[in-house]
């Protein structure tokens, strides 16, 4: 193999597959990056025991060929070096990869490339049905859904974030048991037939950092196909494709704990909430993130946050808001009621709540079509 | 005011209670710990014994090289449990300012009684003597850190064949002169390292150091310099705390011989973390971080931590949460010497309500159950099924 290939670029490319990198696995391939010439390309690729991803990068290809070499080190060494050309040369005896750049020369040892696992790429002839979706879009709608999946290994089936298709709607669900966020879009187009897949939460959030990090133009989209035998999705973006494995299970009933109804509902503007609650937090999270949080209606009505700590002090804050209903006294997750708040991109923001040991709700106000409803269990004194 | 406090102490109180259940034993030399084949050490020692060089923490193989007529018998924890139980809660009759720091030691804060000290200790000891049997030592200073060296210094004085049962009580104002001839390391904060560089300075007892320049040791010892000249001069303000904020609760065990099978240490977790459910619901806490201590033949010990998205008293969760831990950190077929797992981070009695509660209701319901029969029938009585596998 010998190729050149700009540091930028390659620099970039080793970012993006750089988080497949598998940090403790036995098999010390995986821990390794494949180079690989594709098409007067050259392809980069990453594996761990959950996802894989395929980048592709420009270069100029003297020689065909293909290496793994130890990730660490090689993104480590292209990141230190001048943007300019990089030169690579295979010593296919050896496995050795040669490396030159301006002044800097360097040779990494690396693995036969044979030994690497072989991660599919997306291919439009499987005829596998194939749904396209507005990257940005998905992007927010992961970044709204994402962070409520559980992330403790022990309910496997909760760290996915259950992705359906179903006509025109697109809808992304996750729960950690506490917490439920329903995110939902319109598509341009129906899919052809419905499908829903637990996705795992890390997957779609390495997703959502590629497509930040790839600046694409309107008119591309992310093509998502699931493969014939139901146990991994794809996702094709421009130069880059990743894989991931789905959770085999069955998503627990999410609409059953949406509540229908509510006794108290409170309009308020959302970044004051957040500033409101970010300080409460401060006193809260040493003692297990309770922030109270009291309702009263009245003109105007007001949300009085309180959180206190034993060893360092208690705090209080006070925000307008458009009460109707009873007053309401309850506990939240501080930390909880931070991320949602987060991620919630209108102006106001709807709260409805029934009863202390009973789910609170969060809406976006005016969303339109871009349906939001996040839902959050109390804290209960024992 | 000049506070009463009182420093009680059980005399050899494992030896104590096996003495009660087999009076066969009393005078004898012998010691309860581990077995000598094992890695046993001995726990507590009778005083019959204490004449023969044996001493706790001492491994039971050396012991009974040093007196080969030694009897030894098997820790019964749960007895020593309940018997420390009983007479921590004759002591609270005395007073409620009871600060409990081991299973057979406590603070006390006698201020409020009216006797003077020596007579309230007499009473005390008396109070243990007659209704449960057992002996015990006192001392009694203006604060805990004289009334405890006090007991230390009129216990090693009894060198008998019989428990001391020592009254030392020093008088508000000779604090300094009490501790004055003793040697530095008697001293609260001095540790080996600390009483070598002061005996470097030419300082070698308590009154050495309270009549050290203050400055001086401030200049050598950072702010530990300032405690030292304070406590060299028998001066401690703390108060007797009577609720310790319980800050992590675990349980660990060292295994006769190193265990390299997984099926083992596998049931070993799970039985630790039964231990730390059982402890954590019996004081009403529920902790977020689960723990884990490995340590390995050549002593070197690593511990292994994860935060769980709720607090948890559970078992099953505790278990699951350690075994994770533990297949990350273990290789298969490496030796383990010892295994621990702990909780930690705890809420302040605020529980993170479920979706699904009602289904955590019945699990919590399941656990109260078997937490009832194991009081009644013990330990080993009713297990969960096996779910050692997978990891």
């Amino acid at each position: 193999m010998r190729v050149s290939v700009l540091q930028e670029n390659l620099a970039k490319g080793l970012s993006i597959v750089g988080r497949a990198v598998a940090t403790r696995s036995t098999l010390p391939v995986l821990s390794n990056i494949l180079l690989e010439t594709d098409n007067a390309q050259l392809k980069l690729a990453a594996m761990n025991m959950e996802i894989g991803i395929n980048c592709w990068i420009g270069a100029m290809i003297d020689e065909e060929g293909q290496i793994t070499v130890p990730a660490r080190l090689l993104s480590d060494f292209v990141n230190s070096l001048p943007k300019e050309r990089i030169d690579m040369e295979l010593q296919i005896r050896t496995q050795t990869l040669h490396l030159r750049c301006a002044h800097y020369e360097a040779n990494i040892h690396g693995i036969d490339a044979s030994e690497f696992p072989i991660i599919p790429t997306h291919r439009r002839e499987t005829g596998l049905p194939t749904i396209e979706v507005p990257p940005e879009k998905l992007r927010r709608m992961i970044e709204q859904v994402a962070f409520a999946a559980a992330t403790d290994e022990s309910r496997p089936t909760l760290t996915g974030v259950f992705t359906q298709f179903d006509g025109d709607r697109l809808t992304l669900v996750a729960t950690d048991g506490y917490r439920l966020a329903v995110r939902s879009t319109v598509l341009e187009e129906a899919v052809p037939v419905a499908l829903g897949v637990i996705i795992p939460a890390r997957a779609l959030a390495e997703l959502s950092r590629i497509i930040g990090s790839l600046e694409l133009g309107e008119e591309e989209g992310v093509e998502v196909t699931v493969t014939e035998a139901r146990n991994q999705v794809m996702f094709h973006l421009p130069g880059v494709d990743l894989v991931s494995q789905l959770v085999e299970a069955n998503f627990p009933d999410y609409k059953k704990i949406v509540p229908t109804s509510y006794n108290t509902r409170a309009v308020v503007d959302t970044e004051e909430f957040l500033r409101a609650m970010r300080v409460s937090y401060l006193f809260a999270r040493d003692s297990a993130n309770i922030v109270r949080v009291n309702i009263e209606p009245g003109d105007p009505g007001r949300i009085l946050l309180t959180a206190s700590s034993k060893e360092m002090g208690d705090n209080e804050a006070e925000i307008e808001a458009t009460v109707e209903g009873e007053p309401l006294e309850a506990s939240f997750n501080g930390k909880f009621m931070i991320d949602v708040l987060s991620v919630i991109d209108t102006p106001q923001v709807v709260f409805e709540a029934i009863s202390p040991t009973r789910p609170g709700v969060f809406r976006p106000v005016g969303a339109g079509d871009e349906e939001y409803t996040h839902v959050i269990m109390p804290m209960s004194p024992k | 005011m000049t506070r009463k406090i009182l420093h009680l102490d059980l005399d050899a109180f494992f030896c104590a209670v096996e003495e009660l259940r087999n009076p066969d034993l009393r005078g004898k030399p012998f010691a309860v710990g581990g077995s000598p084949q094992g890695r046993g050490v001995v726990a507590s020692c009778s005083y019959a014994a204490r004449q023969y060089g044996i001493h706790s923490a001492m491994p039971m193989a050396q012991a009974i090289r040093l007196c080969p007529d030694l009897i030894v018998v098997s820790n019964r924890h749960g007895l020593y449990d309940d018997v420390s139980r009983r007479v921590m809660a004759r002591l609270r009759q005395f007073t409620p300012l009871l600060e409990q720091l081991s299973i057979d030691e406590a603070f006390l804060d006698l201020s409020d009684l009216p006797e003077p000290p020596a007579e309230l200790a007499r009473r005390i000891q008396a109070a243990i003597r007659n209704e449960f049997s057992l002996p015990c030592s006192l001392g009694v200073a203006t604060n805990k850190l004289v009334a405890k060296i006090a007991n230390d210094v009129g216990k090693s004085r009894a060198r008998g064949a019989e428990p001391p049962n020592a009254i030392t009580v020093v008088p508000p104002g000779q604090e300094a002169a009490f501790l004055a001839p003793l040697p530095t390391r008697a001293l609260w904060g001095v540790g080996p390292k600390t009483a070598d560089r002061l005996a470097a300075l030419g300082i070698h007892t308590i009154g050495d150091i309270a009549a050290y320049p203050e400055a001086e040791l401030v200049r050598l010892f950072g702010k530990h310099g300032h405690d030292l000249a304070r406590r060299a001069r028998g001066i401690d303000d703390r108060p007797v705390v009577t609720e310790h904020e319980t800050k992590s609760v675990s349980k660990e065990v060292t295994f006769p011989r190193d265990v390299a099978d997984r099926r083992t240490l596998q049931r070993t977790l799970r039985r630790l973390s039964e231990g730390v459910g059982r402890n954590l619901r019996r004081k009403g806490l529920q902790g977020s971080t689960v723990k884990i201590k490995l340590r390995w033949p050549d002593f070197t010990t690593i511990t292994r931590q994860t935060t769980l998205s709720s607090p948890t008293d559970q078992d099953n969760e505790i278990y699951e949460a350690a075994n994770r831990l533990f297949s990350a950190a273990w290789k298969p077929g490496r030796p383990v010497r010892l295994l621990g797992v702990g909780v930690s981070g705890f809420g302040r009695g605020y529980r993170q309500l479920s979706f699904w509660d009602i289904e955590a209701d019945r699990d919590r319901r399941l656990q109260e159950t078997l937490d009832r029969l194991r009081s009644k029938y013990g330990v080993g009585a009713v297990t969960r099924g096996g779910r050692e596998s997978g990891g």
